[in-house]
């Protein structure tokens, strides 16, 4: 292997560099606030890029405030934090990110009944994040407009909040029941009615539901429902090691995968001071950047289709074979590619592979210079995407956009280069910017990245390090907090780990980017032609099992479920029925000629 | 050409009626076909728009429960109708039509519109969401592309000086029209494709959208008897187009010969092409297309004064 790596870089003075003044000015902002607190008031940073501040909930508003008054960063998170019913208490943790450098305000609550003030007024993306708080540990914040589920299905009992620790899970139903969809709206005068896209819809190829109230072709009104994927993921890790959680959390997601194993790795590591050996972070970025290139193919692929140009989307999806066959070739799976290992990857890239990289690589290229010439120039497909859809730079930072379509508005926000991770420190990447704001800028940035991402990995396999692709790993980690922020291809997804010292962890908190991109969609789709919604809800590459991470439960006192045959006259009566009832009871049903 | 047919068995054998419809279905696989390969896909087999047809038609079908039960089964029958009996009016493979009287160029063209008319008036009846928005954007679109495509196809006619098909055909026997009046016959051909829903024009059932447009409810036979008119329209559709714009159709092989290159036409088109939201539609139909064939039409009305 070639051992001329670019040398490495001090990184932690550079980290500081950067994190100094950011944090000179929390300071300077946050002390009047903080020192109010009376918990534990002050300042204390438990890792270099991080900031720790307890605050009293009364002074949420305020504080939160500041940080955009006073341009610092943006809300990343909310994540709730139970301490069990031994300590008794839960904490709100607020993450704003600024730079490599993160801010985290800690609220402390009753474990029941807590309650802090809604700040989604001020922060419009932190209405998503609020209403997962409220619905997994029961603090609603006052003020929230809409407290409604927004990922636990609607017939969820009343007063389960699934992420607090002594709440059990109980076993399954046999028949979810889905419902909400079966609104008998057509006319809500004026000539206005909702049209309903999804959960089953032929343009969403993953399940949301979300209402859009028409006048004649305009859209009015628009609203949306996640969860119809929901896997309790988060409460899942808690019951598992280290080394199982690292296959649960990277089905989080089909397609960036492996955004969130390595996200989930990196955190794991900085918790057990474990460094990776350069190798094995080099091999990292390959799958990414490779990974980023599948995302984005495939994405152009459905957008076309949404705006009606089949033609694009099939020949994009047939180049994806391309990428998928090498993502393949490096690591034996095209879906999920399970590369990562904590403390290193599983497999190495050889010469061969390396040439056949790049054979794929610049194949790839060609086909989407092609495509970024059919997106700029077609004049057809221009008149779908040019001038639609617009956000501009305030917008998007009001409302929190992420990635691709944040940075199609001029928002300059890339963890790879804000706070660079792995091997980015070594092989950085340049940020790819737009500022018309429209959706034609969002196919020009995701499609230019394309060529960012081929050329980087073509560098990193001509420099690429000689050194072990593995080191040793605890089992144990010890206590402490983290967080994590990984550059998916959608924007940054956002890991919360903290670790008790066993091999288990306390708690992950997973915040991916569509849950951000969504209120700027909805802002979006006001005003616009119903024609354009498609369009825009994949201008902004959603992706639903990244949303949505769904506990099933039973429970006696619920208004829905299967009737038992052995007592009809109670209506509200559930029990479990195995495969060989069920089947029973339906030959018996028809036997008897129906429901009479 | 003669042939002597009985009526009956022109009307619903040979070549009208059941001829017709297995010749649309076949024509229909080629357009598929042709389609799929200009998008880097396989295609189907020859036979799968028939068996798709056979196995709706097979099929139950699902009347709503608010729907007029006698408009939602009747009104496919009276689009696949208003199609059948324009196919009398025209050159089927080459043979003369089988009725003509003076103005059935008109007649034909309001039977084709019929089809349209059918789906807007189901979706209007179905009461779904996606029905209504589908009825509304159809009715829409069948006011853009209708003027301009009629004024297209009476091109000919003017040229002519005859509502009469027969006449029309006989009396640009051997004259290309399309080269001599080529802003008519490319209208004629976008017009078409309007007629027909096809990409771009395909705003009324944009299943990102709306799923299916009007026919969002449809099921089993309802449903295919939609579907055939659509694609018997499209043969009758490029029958007229052959017969009135290239000189005229001489037989079945002649009748293969000129209208396979118009259906290549357009499925290059729909191929190249982005569906247009209906207000851009009725923009492109009455900025452009009806202007130029308007334009078109003062050409020749000087060129006829001057002669």
């Amino acid at each position: 292997m070639v051992a001329t790596a670019p040398a490495p870089k001090p990184v932690n003075a550079e980290l500081l560099a950067d994190v100094e003044p950011r944090f000179v000015k929390v300071r300077e902002f946050l002390e009047p606030i903080a020192s109010r607190c009376t918990v534990a008031p002050g300042f204390n940073s438990p890792e270099p890029n991080r900031i720790d501040v307890n605050i009293e909930a009364g002074d949420l508003l305020t504080a939160a405030s500041a940080f955009y008054d006073n341009h610092w960063g943006y809300l990343a998170a909310i994540t709730g934090l139970d301490h069990g019913p031994e300590e008794d208490y839960l904490e709100a943790l607020y993450h704003f990110c600024g730079g490599a450098a993160v801010t985290t305000l800690r609220v402390k609550l009753p474990r029941h009944g807590g309650s802090v003030p809604s700040i989604a007024e001020r922060i419009p993306a932190a209405g998503f994040f609020e209403r997962e708080f409220a619905e997994m540990f029961g603090v609603y914040p006052t003020g929230l407009q809409d407290c409604s589920h927004l990922f636990l299905p609607e017939d969820w009992p009343d007063g389960l909040y699934p992420l607090l620790k002594d709440t059990e899970i109980p076993s399954p139903k046999t028949i979810a029941s889905m419902d909400g969809l079966d609104k008998p709206i057509v006319d809500q005068g004026g000539g206005r009615f909702i049209v309903p896209i999804g959960p089953q819809h032929p343009a969403l190829k993953e399940p949301g539901h979300f209402e859009f109230t028409v006048e004649g072709e305009i859209v009015v009104g628009a609203s949306m429902r996640l969860g119809y994927v929901h896997r309790g993921l988060e409460k899942a890790t808690e019951s598992r090691n280290y080394i199982q959680n690292l296959y649960l959390l990277e089905r989080v997601c089909g397609i960036c995968s492996h955004t969130h194993a390595s996200a989930y790795s990196n955190a794991v590591e900085q918790l057990a001071g474990v460094e990776v050996p350069l190798r094995a972070q080099a091999i990292r970025e390959i799958v990414a950047g490779l990974e980023r290139i599948h995302s984005h193919l495939l994405w152009l692929g459905v957008a076309a289709h949404e705006a009606g140009f089949d033609t694009l989307f099939m020949y994009s999806w047939r180049d994806r074979e391309t990428v998928m066959d090498l993502l393949e070739q490096i690591t034996g799976n095209r879906v999920n590619y399970s590369i990562c290992l904590l403390g290193g990857v599983k497999q190495d890239v050889n010469y061969a592979q390396a040439d056949a990289l790049r054979a794929g690589l610049d194949y790839l290229e060609q086909r989407s210079r092609h495509y970024y010439e059919v997106v700029t120039t077609d004049s057809m497909f221009l008149q779908r995407t040019r001038d639609i859809g617009t956000m501009s730079l305030a917008q998007a930072e009001y409302l929190g956009a992420l990635g691709p379509t944040a940075r199609a508005s001029g928002v300059v926000r890339d963890v790879r280069v804000e706070a660079p991770y792995g091997a980015y420190r070594r092989f950085p990447v340049s940020v790819v910017m737009d500022t018309a704001g429209d959706l034609e800028a969002r196919f020009k940035v995701r499609l230019k990245e394309l060529f960012v991402s081929c050329s980087a990995i073509r560098t990193i396999l001509d420099n690429l390090p000689d050194t072990e692709l593995t080191t040793r790993m605890p089992r144990r980690v010890p206590a402490g907090e983290t967080v994590s922020r990984v550059e998916a291809p959608r924007g940054e997804a956002f890991y919360f780990v903290k670790s008790n010292g066993t091999d288990m962890p306390e708690r992950v908190k997973v915040r991916t980017p569509s849950l951000c991109n969504w209120t700027s969609v909805l802002n979006q789709a006001i005003g616009r032609q119903l024609a354009d919604v498609p369009l825009l809800i994949a201008g902004m590459d959603p992706c639903f099992s990244c949303n949505d991470r769904m506990v099933v439960v039973r429970d006696n006192s619920m208004h829905h479920g299967v009737r038992s045959a052995s007592s009809k006259g109670d209506a509200h009566h559930t029990e479990i029925w195995t495969w060989e009832k069920l089947r029973q009871y339906g030959i018996d049903f028809y036997r008897r000629g129906g429901n009479k | 050409m003669k042939l002597v047919i009985p009526p009956l068995i022109y009307m619903l054998l040979f070549p009208g009626g059941l001829g017709l419809i297995m010749t649309g279905l076949l024509y229909e696989w080629v357009h598929r076909k042709l389609v799929a390969r200009l998008q880097n896909r396989i295609g189907p087999r020859w036979f799968q728009p028939m068996a798709d047809a056979l196995k709706l038609l097979l099929k139950e079908e699902i009347i709503p429960s608010e729907v007029n039960p006698y408009l939602f089964v009747g009104l496919p029958v009276a689009g696949i109708a208003g199609v059948l009996t324009a196919g009398l009016y025209v050159p089927l493979w080459g043979f003369p039509a089988a009725y003509s009287f003076d103005g059935d160029l008109i007649v034909t063209l309001y039977l084709l519109s019929l089809l349209t008319l059918s789906t807007g008036l189901a979706g209007w009846n179905t009461r779904s969401r996606f029905s209504l928005v589908g009825a509304t954007r159809t009715l829409t679109q069948l006011f853009a592309y209708e003027a301009p495509f009629m004024m297209a196809l009476l091109g000919p006619a003017l040229a002519v000086g005859s509502w009469r098909m027969n006449d029309i055909i006989a009396g640009n026997q051997g004259t290309w029209l399309m080269f001599t009046q080529p802003i008519g016959f490319i209208v004629a051909v976008i017009g078409l494709m309007g007629k027909l829903e096809m990409p771009p024009f395909d705003a009324p059932e944009a299943e990102t959208e709306i799923v299916a447009g009007a026919l969002t409810d449809y099921s089993g036979r309802g449903l295919v008897l939609f579907h055939i008119g659509r694609t018997t329209e499209m043969l009758v559709g490029l029958t007229m187009i052959a017969a009135l714009y290239m000189g005229g159709i001489n037989g079945p092989l002649d009748f293969v010969i000129k209208t396979l290159p118009v259906l290549l036409l357009i499925s290059g088109f729909q191929t190249l092409i982005t569906r247009l939201r209906i207000d851009q539609t009725v923009g492109l139909w009455w900025r452009y297309g009806a202007l130029l064939v308007l334009l078109q039409w003062v050409v020749l009305i000087v060129l006829k004064g001057i002669s």
